[in-house]
């Protein structure tokens, strides 16, 4: 039973960061592809506005994979 | 690295000003700056203004931007030319240019209006070409009769044919046939056959009803439709060869007039270029002033120019750039051979300011080294550098994929540097075919100690990151903000301490006295800095963590090439096999390009940055001729 808690424990860990992440990022994303359309040489700002939210899906990974091991 | 600017101050007599302006603008390494002049106490002074063209200056400059706008029109109207622009002197051409210009822009006007009459008589007899074209076939099925006339017209909705048809029947008491084909430009057509009696209520009809018939010439009505077309033929063979015609005679004036021309524009756009450039002198009633930036090391140059070619009533004098003046020292950027292609990368922000750092050769220290951290992997290292290779000799006049070919080939270096002491190729394909063994770390195994050595890393360059702001804070004469961020430094590094103190404790390693050390500086910040100091450090810890980034980029990579070499040998198959693990491993590895470099820059942008680069500097725009 201790597993199954662990497993799940893990799961959240990253399922709820990746969700919010994915959130953000499809905020950003709308955001920057209007930006984009005006300003093409903001291209590389945009990928790394983008690239910024996903430090919440690894931190989750690192957890998780803590949770799971450790 | 930012090049060091010098503020110049150029000065000399009045009727000197348009000459002195004509060579600064030939040399192109002077910007002015008239917003210079203003700040300072000179410009109070009533007897300096802002320069204002004499008369004779103004009447030139009219007469010239008069003969701008007509040379500008003719060569619109010139058809385009792949001559190159004409060598001859300017000055003397222009007298020349100002005689001809209007001869030749009525000329080239009046040919202008005919061709384009030629070129729509073209445009109607193909369009009527097509439609008799394509109603010639539906003759065919029509009685011979001399009785008979025949309608072209144009339906505009296939869904009404049949509607149309009973109209056209009930209008003309069922004395009407109506076929239809389309063109070949898709349009729908009709053909109407019908008595020459029932005609007239024939045309009336389709006047009510709004559709619109195919009229001909007056001297095609008694043609017959085979007659019609031939005419149509005849008709559009004349008018093409008059468009050719016309087209040939513009083109031969165009080849021999369009290279003076141009070379006449150029020199005009650059006189006037010169008048609008005395806006950014000031001059007193018998001397003019111009202050402006430019390179320190072009100074001594400029000055031996000027004085050779003013015979020295033109001087130009070296000003100390003062407190003031920083933020609006424009910048210019210049990085030597290794560090060259790292410009890309720092090309994505916005310049820093002068009295900041050029971020450039710092991303060609740790991009790289960040890079190869995370993908760390002997066989994704080798494609790589074949890529980058290909990439740096195949484009290497072309710039941008040069500069890329040439980073990612020291990404890939690292790469395969870091793929060595994790003993990966292609994940754990190395280990098991050659045995290869990891020298440092195991990445698949030992995530706890990847993870303290990528937080490691990130103490390593906040905290470097930290002292480079506080340097350039000492460089701004800012001393008080440099001790906070020295005190910040130091209460990071106390922080981290207690932290490994608490985790691994160590005889020597005392985590009390290191706490009371931050609570003795945690004060003094919050006095110096307010609220925010607190905020500070924790935001300086959140970047320390972000760093973390580094091992589980790096781990998901590993796990996903031992995912493709597992898959891979559960085929069954050797050639299947193969082929999966190809894919997945390509796979990986544009994942395995991607996700390195956009980390690796958010890691300097987001986190490296923020502690010490100021942006918002202005460009260095320097008065240059436009090449010709």
């Amino acid at each position: 039973m201790e597993k199954v808690w662990i497993a799940f424990a893990a799961a959240l860990a990253i399922g709820l960061p990746a969700i919010a992440t994915a959130w953000a990022q499809s905020r950003i994303g709308a955001a920057g592809a209007g930006t984009l359309a005006e300003k093409p040489e903001l291209t590389g700002v945009i990928i790394i506005l983008v690239a910024i939210p996903e430090t919440m899906v690894i931190l989750g990974f690192v957890v998780a994979a803590m949770i799971l091991l450790m | 690295m930012i090049i060091r600017m010098a503020k110049v101050e150029i000065v000399g007599p009045k009727q000197d000003l348009l000459a002195a302006l004509d060579l600064l603008h030939n040399r192109g390494i002077f910007q002015p700056d008239p917003q210079l002049l203003e700040r300072v106490e000179l410009a109070r002074d009533d007897r300096l203004n802002t320069h204002v063209l004499n008369e004779h200056e103004l009447h030139e400059r009219s007469y010239f931007q008069n003969l701008y706008e007509r040379v500008s029109t003719l060569l619109e109207l010139l058809p385009e030319t792949t001559d190159a622009i004409s060598p001859l002197q300017s000055l003397p051409v222009m007298d020349l240019v100002d005689e001809l210009v209007d001869q030749h822009l009525e000329k080239v006007r009046e040919q202008d209006r005919i061709l384009t009459d030629y070129r729509k008589e073209v445009e109607d007899q193909q369009r009527d070409l097509a439609f008799w074209q394509a109603l010639e076939p539906l003759l065919a099925d029509l009685p011979q009769d001399s009785n008979l006339e025949l309608l072209g017209i144009t339906i505009r909705d296939a869904r009404q044919l049949q509607a149309l048809e009973e109209l056209l029947q009930q209008r003309t008491g069922g004395r009407c046939h109506i076929s239809s084909t389309t063109t070949t430009d898709g349009a729908l057509i009709g053909l109407v056959a019908t008595d020459r009696q029932t005609a007239g209520n024939l045309h009336q009809a389709l006047t009510d009803e709004r559709i619109p018939e195919m009229s001909l010439p007056a001297e095609f009505a008694n043609l017959t439709l085979a007659e019609r077309i031939a005419a149509l033929h005849e008709r559009l063979k004349t008018a093409t060869a008059n468009c050719r015609r016309i087209e040939t005679q513009l083109l031969e004036l165009s080849h021999r007039w369009r290279p003076v021309y141009r070379r006449a524009l150029v020199w005009l756009e650059e006189r006037l270029t010169l008048y609008r450039a005395t806006a950014t002198a000031y001059t007193t009633r018998l001397c003019f002033i111009i202050q402006g930036w430019m390179e320190q090391a072009e100074v001594p140059g400029l000055q031996i120019d000027l004085s050779q070619a003013f015979a020295g009533r033109v001087v130009l004098e070296q000003l100390a750039i003062l407190e003031e003046d920083l933020d609006q020292v424009p910048v210019m950027l210049r990085n030597p051979g290794y560090f060259a292609p790292f410009e890309i990368l720092s090309r994505l922000l916005p310049l820093p300011k002068y009295s900041s750092y050029d971020p450039t050769p710092l991303l060609g220290l740790f991009f790289p080294v960040f890079f190869g951290m995370i993908l760390g992997d002997i066989g994704y290292g080798l494609i790589l550098l074949i890529i980058s290779v290909f990439l740096a000799k195949r484009f290497a006049p072309q710039q941008l994929a040069s500069d890329i070919g040439k980073v990612l080939g020291v990404a890939s270096l690292y790469t395969i540097f870091f793929g060595f002491l994790y003993g990966e190729l292609f994940g754990n394909l190395g280990e098991t075919w050659l045995g290869l063994h990891a020298y440092w770390f195991d990445r698949g195994k030992d995530i706890l100690p990847m993870a303290v050595f990528a937080l490691t890393v990130g103490v390593v360059h906040i905290l470097l990151g930290i002292t480079l702001g506080a340097l350039a804070d000492l460089r701004r004469h800012q001393p008080r903000k440099a001790l906070l961020k020295l005190a910040m430094l130091i209460v990071v590094l106390l922080s981290i301490l207690a932290v490994v103190s608490w985790l691994y404790p160590q005889s020597w390693l005392n985590t009390g006295p290191l706490l009371i050390g931050v609570a003795i500086l945690m004060p003094v910040m919050i006095a110096a800095e307010g609220l925010l100091a607190p905020l500070e450090l924790l935001k300086t810890m959140g970047n320390i963590i972000s760093y973390v980034r580094i091992m589980a980029i790096g781990f998901s990579s590993v796990l996903l090439a031992v995912v493709a070499n597992r898959l891979g040998g559960m085929s069954g198959s050797i050639m299947v096999g193969i082929l999966v693990a190809t894919m997945l491993h390509a796979f990986n590895l544009l994942l395995g390009v991607f996700a390195p470099t956009v980390h690796a820059l958010r890691l300097h942008y987001v986190e490296f940055f923020s502690k010490f680069l100021d942006l918002g500097g202005r460009r260095f725009e320097p008065w240059h001729k436009r090449p010709s």
